[in-house]
């Protein structure tokens, strides 16, 4: 398949399964509280009132940065599927949540300020693992560009098996889920109300759930580049990572954000740095 | 409507009472009746609302957090009333601190009766809002799309009540500027406002039937007073004030000098004037918290304003009769609740 016509699926599709995905979350939560839950389509439902309400803002540019953050987050989706640089993908992915956090910082006030702070807190935790997966990646296929490491003959995730339960733990915190929903939580009554979301409504809201769409197929797309070799296992794998997030939410309270931070770099060098100096010392 | 219907998000507020109606209201999230399966999420942030769920009565402490969610939700937005004390004051409706149910505060749209309301009682009156607030997502896209075809006319004694509703939902937003609900637009009344407009000229921002702006004047010897420019806080920022202000002017031909006033933190207001011509004069403490601005524009100095902000439609008073006719045959649009 050419890199545009990837690139174009991403484009298009990654909105629609990237809000059933949100909808299926729902709807898993809610069996998983034995509640009836909303329908599949809830989150579309969701945006599209969002984009018909009136848009509230401290200041009028916090909405440009949460514009920015969308493009970015959509441009490394697209970078990632049309199969450029990893490392690229990881910059552009860190530069698009900088972004968000700028613009919760542009809106002034405590609740947005302490969800800014917590989101930055977060990126410390999982920045770290995700580079050393795109290092562990690189050490297998000889390759930092996502096409030629979907290529690679054999399973990725039989060499790093630690990289990818680093990996997974990384997913918890991207998705911003328990026990990792430091920054912003979907349940109500938080301390920090919807932290860094607070200060975020009508149309702006709507963006910023699009992007976590786009944003949550981007990271289940890295989860199948484990198992590239066998499409189909990596297919299942990647709905059953998601699962997984789903299960954890449910199960786990939220952790401080020291816990959170020691936890994630505890698992970055030792599942992630051990298997990459396992593969460095075999060799 | 696809969107409101299926996605109301809503956020509750204890104002006071027993505490029995939040409880319930709560209760409704629970697996036994999860409305979360009609796509309520509870948000617990304004910003993110469509509905305001208030139990409980007004006391003196409570006021001003009803208020200051209520201007937190982005329009369209439904105030749901649940439970007796919400709906009058209830059994508390004597005590020395409290005013009354919540319609003393914010204009309330469905009440849900109980005590304490059950939870079904709850989800119905939600299930009512969802419709008032499709309602009014209708109204102001109609009046979004036509707000190029406003007509600026002269307004009739009929408009007078309707005028103080918006007067009373304009001045909400200089209410939470000042912390101060005694402002005297507020505490107007409806004699008070037919008096004034027997001495006035009321001038009228109308589109599709629906008053959503007016302003008022009146001569003094050699100067016109321009007072109460108000326009509903949906519409603002599209240049109904200055149409209003130009209109009014005009109103009075022989006149060379105009007086407005605000108060001393409405920049909105004031820049709004300067944009026109208007320069500060003078300025007199009113209240502690409010210090009154005092602006002029002397035609004898400053050289009159550009003919291009010359309102369209008072040069068609018979095409304004004929629609503000229309207006009243038709139903009438509640984008706020009348005043009671």
């Amino acid at each position: 398949m050419s890199p545009w016509l990837r690139l174009l699926i991403f484009l298009v599709a990654s909105p629609i399964v990237g809000g059933l995905l949100a909808g299926l979350d729902r709807k898993i939560s809610a069996r998983l509280q034995s509640r009836l839950g909303p329908p599949l389509l809830q989150p579309f439902y969701d945006v599209i009132k969002l984009w018909r309400k009136e848009t509230i803002v401290v200041r009028r540019s916090q909405n440009l940065f949460i514009g920015m953050f969308l493009l970015l987050v959509v441009f490394t989706g697209a970078l990632f599927f049309a199969g450029s640089d990893l490392l690229l993908v990881i910059f552009a992915l860190t530069l698009a949540a900088i972004f968000f956090v700028l613009g919760a910082y542009k809106a002034s006030s405590p609740y947005s300020f302490l969800g800014a702070e917590r989101e930055l807190i977060q990126m410390m935790a999982y920045e770290p693992m995700v580079l050393l997966t795109a290092i562990g990646m690189y050490m297998v296929t000889k390759s930092f560009y996502v096409h030629e490491i979907a290529r690679h003959p054999q399973l990725l995730v039989l060499a790093l098996p630690g990289v990818f339960l680093g990996f997974l733990y990384t997913l918890e915190i991207k998705f911003r889920k328990s026990p990792f929903d430091l920054s912003s939580s979907h349940h109500a009554h938080q301390e920090l109300v919807r932290g860094i979301t607070t200060e975020f409504s009508g149309r702006a809201l709507a963006m910023i759930e699009v992007a976590h769409w786009y944003e949550n197929v981007l990271l289940l797309g890295w989860i199948y580049l484990f198992f590239a070799s066998l499409p189909w296992l990596g297919i299942s794998v990647s709905l059953a990572a998601f699962l997984f997030v789903i299960l954890v939410d449910n199960v786990f309270a939220r952790l401080k954000w020291q816990a959170a931070l020691k936890s994630a770099w505890i698992v970055a060098i030792v599942l992630g740095f051990g298997n990459i100096l396992v593969l460095s010392l075999l060799r | 409507m696809l969107g409101f219907r299926q996605s109301p998000w809503l956020i509750h507020y204890d104002a006071s009472s027993c505490n029995g109606c939040d409880i319930e209201t709560l209760a409704c999230l629970t697996p036994l009746y999860d409305v979360e399966r009609l796509g309520v999420v509870n948000t617990g942030n304004p910003k993110h609302a469509d509905i305001f769920l208030v139990t409980g009565a007004v006391n003196q402490q409570s006021r001003e957090v009803i208020r200051n969610i209520y201007h937190q939700l982005p329009e369209p937005k439904v105030v749901v009333a649940v439970g007796i004390c919400a709906a009058t004051g209830g059994i508390f409706r004597d005590c020395y601190n409290v005013s009354g149910g919540v319609d003393t505060v914010i204009p309330v749209d469905v009440y849900v009766p109980g005590c304490a309301a059950r939870p079904e009682a709850i989800i119905d009156g939600v299930v009512k809002a969802i419709g008032v607030l499709e309602e009014k997502q209708r109204d102001m896209a109609a009046m979004a799309h036509s707000i190029d075809r406003t007509l600026f006319l002269r307004a009739e004694k009929e408009d007078v009540p309707e005028i103080l509703a918006l007067q009373k939902v304009a001045y909400q937003s200089e209410a939470e500027i000042y912390g101060d609900e005694s402002l005297p637009a507020l505490q107007q009344t409806l004699p008070e406002l037919q008096t004034d407009f027997d001495r006035m000229v009321f001038l009228k921002a109308v589109v599709n039937g629906k008053i959503i702006g007016s302003v008022r004047g009146y001569q003094e010897d050699a100067s016109a007073h321009i007072s109460r420019m108000i326009v509903h806080p949906y519409f603002r920022g599209r240049g109904l004030s200055r149409h209003l202000v130009t209109g009014m002017e005009q109103a009075f031909p022989g006149v060379r000098r105009f007086e407005a006033f605000t108060g001393h933190k409405s920049k909105r207001n004031i820049a709004a004037f300067s944009r026109l011509g208007y320069q500060i004069y003078k300025t007199e403490p009113f209240t502690p918290l409010v210090t009154w601005v005092y602006l002029q524009k002397d035609l004898h100095t400053t050289p009159p304003s550009a003919p291009e902000s010359k309102p369209r439609s008072l040069c068609h008073p018979e095409n304004g009769r004929a629609l503000a006719a229309a207006a009243k045959d038709s139903a009438r649009i509640h984008l706020s609740n009348p005043t009671p």
